[in-house]
């Protein structure tokens, strides 16, 4: 009984009360400003630098359902255009809001529709597909029932059995190999039913666009709800994307 | 047939491999295995040579990898198998067979790797099954219920007993090694940071060890500790969400989450030096992207003492608990004998009591000026499992605190020289769960022909298999968990 009460005492109170409003570590990267400056003489390093072609120029755009925010546009600019800020309210309610520009300084997703609001507003059951993620996006997830994040206190939890959902979170380029459990399990969500997509991968194919083992009919036949990007998001992202989306409080 | 000896790391010539025929070959690997030498790996040195093999093995008492070849005819791919006697060879053949189209005669059990249901090329596969009466079979997966990859599990049971686990992979098959031939080096680095998403650091330490010794580049010593710190911050990360894991099986809550809690500071640890709470972006070729500021390492210090004294008194708790002990001991074992037969690695085979850890055995980087020390256990069960990650968070912790008080001087970037022609270069590290390896191969223009990565999962997954011979079905997420092998790596 000594341990269960010493254990308790040392867990204290870690979760993240302010999640509108958390503190991050100086040199996380999310939303991405662009300086409002020309680029000169025709350079074009960090659209050359960009694993996953995310950048194109004239004006410089950043897509964010490709960027896998790895530095290398930051730090090969020398006009130092591009520049990683904290912010890490990244969601977004359709593609084109994935395109950062020099006018971008903000990411909210639309509201959902009052039929989804009604419906989801107070209670929100997601069943995860993972399709080729390499378990970092499926860590992050994990990591938002662990007690920092709990999302559970907003009735937003993972659930074990696509019946029981009322949407899917995917994680990963969709493999050839996963195709056809991804349609199953989306088909066992009973309607209405939504689609988040989680991830660069998710999103785009991220690094692994141009891979022949993938194949992403899946996107092209249903209608996705909510985009995180990251590679992988912070647990966060997701939480703020899914308040905004569903019109609650944080 | 002498074998060509290289260490870790140590870059060679395509030319110096010594290629035999057909049967001396298979005399050679026999000679190999019989020394007690492990294999760790056997393919062809490129996909438009596919009659030209090579086999690699590792001599961890003198911290050599042998490498021998042999050549074949092209229309007759075929091989007497080794792994009737030696069980370890069995999955490589398999994936050569899948791979490249060879037969192995008289292989035991010739089973898909990542492919499903298929093997030499469109035969279909059954899998095993068991008859009689009151036996039954249970199907999980590919999607389980957790937030968690995809897999395939088949159950042969007679009652709660499971007699037989197969288990049938492949689902996150992206194509990685082929994207890696046909990438840039800066797509390089990230795909390999994506090979499985919860090793970043130990799969991108052994690619840019690999490009490096291929490029003679010198990284400088305080980039290499950096690594190593990293590496030790992965580790205890993991080891955190494993112990957090097995908890949480056997319905502990509290100490799961309080695992749960402190896993955070460990990874948050990661992003403050790196700005990626998994590690990503750190590794460049030629050392890393981010330096440890005074700033950082007191706050690291700061978070690995919270670690460290909180971890005692959750482990004190956990370990000491009858219910737990009930649950843990004896639970999915497996013996020495065994582990050493099928080729185990990693934390498991130490749990089994293998000496197997490439820090100490073929050390790299930082580990060889600061050795860490090896810790085996030997009851190979549940609880050897989770013990042993507990001892080595310890011994992470205390290779962190010392690294980060002595860290050396100096730049933490060199510039990368050309990559080197009709070179090949074997680069092995140890990520959390056990033995990574990265075989590279140039070509005469100098860019890569063959790149092989083999995660510890490869070779552990059989060792799940077996652990659940005679255990009851009930008790497979414990010991799913206790393992905590990766899809991703596996499927690559």
């Amino acid at each position: 009984m000594k341990e269960v009460i010493k254990v308790r005492i040392l867990q204290g109170d870690p979760i993240v009360h302010d999640v509108r409003h958390a503190q991050f570590p100086p040199l996380y990267r999310g939303l991405p400003s662009i300086a409002d400056k020309p680029c000169f003489d025709n350079c074009r390093k960090c659209v050359d630098v960009c694993p996953t072609s995310a950048i194109e120029l004239n004006p410089v755009r950043i897509n964010l359902g490709l960027c896998v925010f790895c530095p290398l546009c930051e730090e090969t600019c020398p006009e130092r255009i591009i520049h990683f800020t904290n912010d890490y309210h990244l969601s977004a309610s359709f593609e084109e809001q994935l395109i950062v520009t020099k006018e971008t300084n903000k990411i909210t997703p639309e509201k959902a529709s009052e039929k989804i609001k009604k419906y989801f507003g107070k209670s929100l059951k997601l069943r995860q597909i993972s399709a080729g993620g390499c378990n970092g996006c499926e860590l992050e997830l994990n990591a938002l029932s662990n007690v920092n994040f709990d999302m559970g206190r907003y009735g937003i939890e993972f659930v074990a059995s696509p019946r029981h959902a009322d949407g899917v979170v995917l994680t990963g380029p969709i493999t050839k190999n996963m195709t056809k459990a991804t349609d199953i399990c989306f088909e066992a969500v009973p309607h209405p039913k939504i689609i988040i997509l989680f991830g660069a991968c998710a999103i785009s194919g991220g690094i692994f666009q141009n891979s022949d083992q993938i194949e992403r009919e899946f996107l092209m036949k249903n209608k996705i709800d909510l985009f995180i990007p990251g590679c992988p998001p912070h647990p966060l992202t997701f939480i703020n994307g899914l308040l905004d989306w569903l019109d609650k409080k944080g | 047939m002498m074998p060509l000896e290289v260490q870790n790391n140590q870059s060679f010539d395509l030319a110096a491999i010594p290629f035999e025929d057909r049967k001396n070959f298979r005399d050679a690997v026999l000679e190999e295995l019989s020394n007690g030498n492990r294999m760790i790996g056997l393919y062809p040195i490129e996909k438009t040579h596919s009659e030209k093999l090579i086999a690699l093995f590792a001599e961890p008492d003198s911290s050599m990898i042998h490498i021998i070849g042999g050549i074949f005819d092209e229309h007759n791919l075929q091989f007497e198998s080794w792994a009737n006697e030696f069980p370890q060879t069995n999955y490589y053949e398999c994936e050569l067979s899948e791979n490249y189209g060879y037969l192995p005669l008289n292989h035991p059990w010739l089973r898909p790797v990542r492919k499903q249901n298929f093997i030499l090329g469109d035969k279909p596969y059954h899998f095993y099954r068991m008859d009689g009466e009151e036996i039954h079979e249970v199907a999980v997966g590919p999607i389980h219920a957790g937030v968690i990859e995809p897999g395939h599990f088949r159950f042969q049971c007679h009652g709660e007993l499971v007699y037989n686990l197969e288990i049938n992979l492949g689902y996150q098959h992206r194509g990685i090694e082929k994207l890696l031939l046909n990438s840039n080096p800066l797509q390089r680095i990230i795909l390999s940071e994506s090979i499985a998403g919860d090793t970043v650091i130990g799969h991108s330490h052994a690619h840019c060890n690999a490009i490096e010794n291929l490029s003679n580049t010198q990284v400088s010593f305080r980039a290499q500790v950096v690594r190593s710190i990293a590496e030790e911050i992965e580790r205890i990360a993991m080891h955190l969400s494993g112990l957090g894991g097995v908890a949480n099986d056997i319905g502990f809550a509290l100490v799961s989450s309080s695992y749960g809690r402190l896993r955070t500071l460990a990874i948050n640890s990661l992003a403050l030096l790196c700005g990626s709470r998994f590690g990503r972006g750190l590794f460049i070729y030629g050392g890393v992207r981010f330096d440890y500021t005074d700033e950082i390492i007191e706050e690291t210090i700061a978070n690995l003492q919270i670690i460290k004294n909180d971890v005692a008194v959750i482990n004190e708790y956990l370990f000491s608990s009858t219910g737990v002990l009930t649950r843990f001991e004896n639970t999915g074992i497996i013996s020495k004998e065994s582990a050493q037969q099928i080729g185990m690695v990693g934390l498991a085979a130490r749990s089994s009591g293998l000496e197997n850890d490439a820090r100490v055995q073929f050390p790299y980087g930082a580990y060889r000026y600061n050795p860490v020390s090896l810790i085996t256990l030997s009851s190979g069960d549940v609880f050897a499992r989770a013990r042993l990650r507990a001892l080595e968070i310890d011994e992470s912790l205390k290779f962190i605190n010392d690294q980060l008080e002595n860290l050396p001087q100096g730049e933490i970037k060199t510039n990368v020289e050309n990559i080197i022609a009709k070179k090949g270069v074997i680069s092995i590290t140890e990520g959390w769960r056990g033995e990574i390896i990265h075989t590279v191969f140039t070509d005469e223009k100098g860019n890569l022909a063959l790149y092989k990565i083999k995660d510890p999962s490869f070779n552990n997954w059989y060792g799940l298999s077996l652990a659940l011979r005679r255990t009851a079905i009930s008790d497979f997420p414990l010991c799913n968990k206790s393992f905590d092998l990766s899809y991703a790596g596996h499927d690559l």
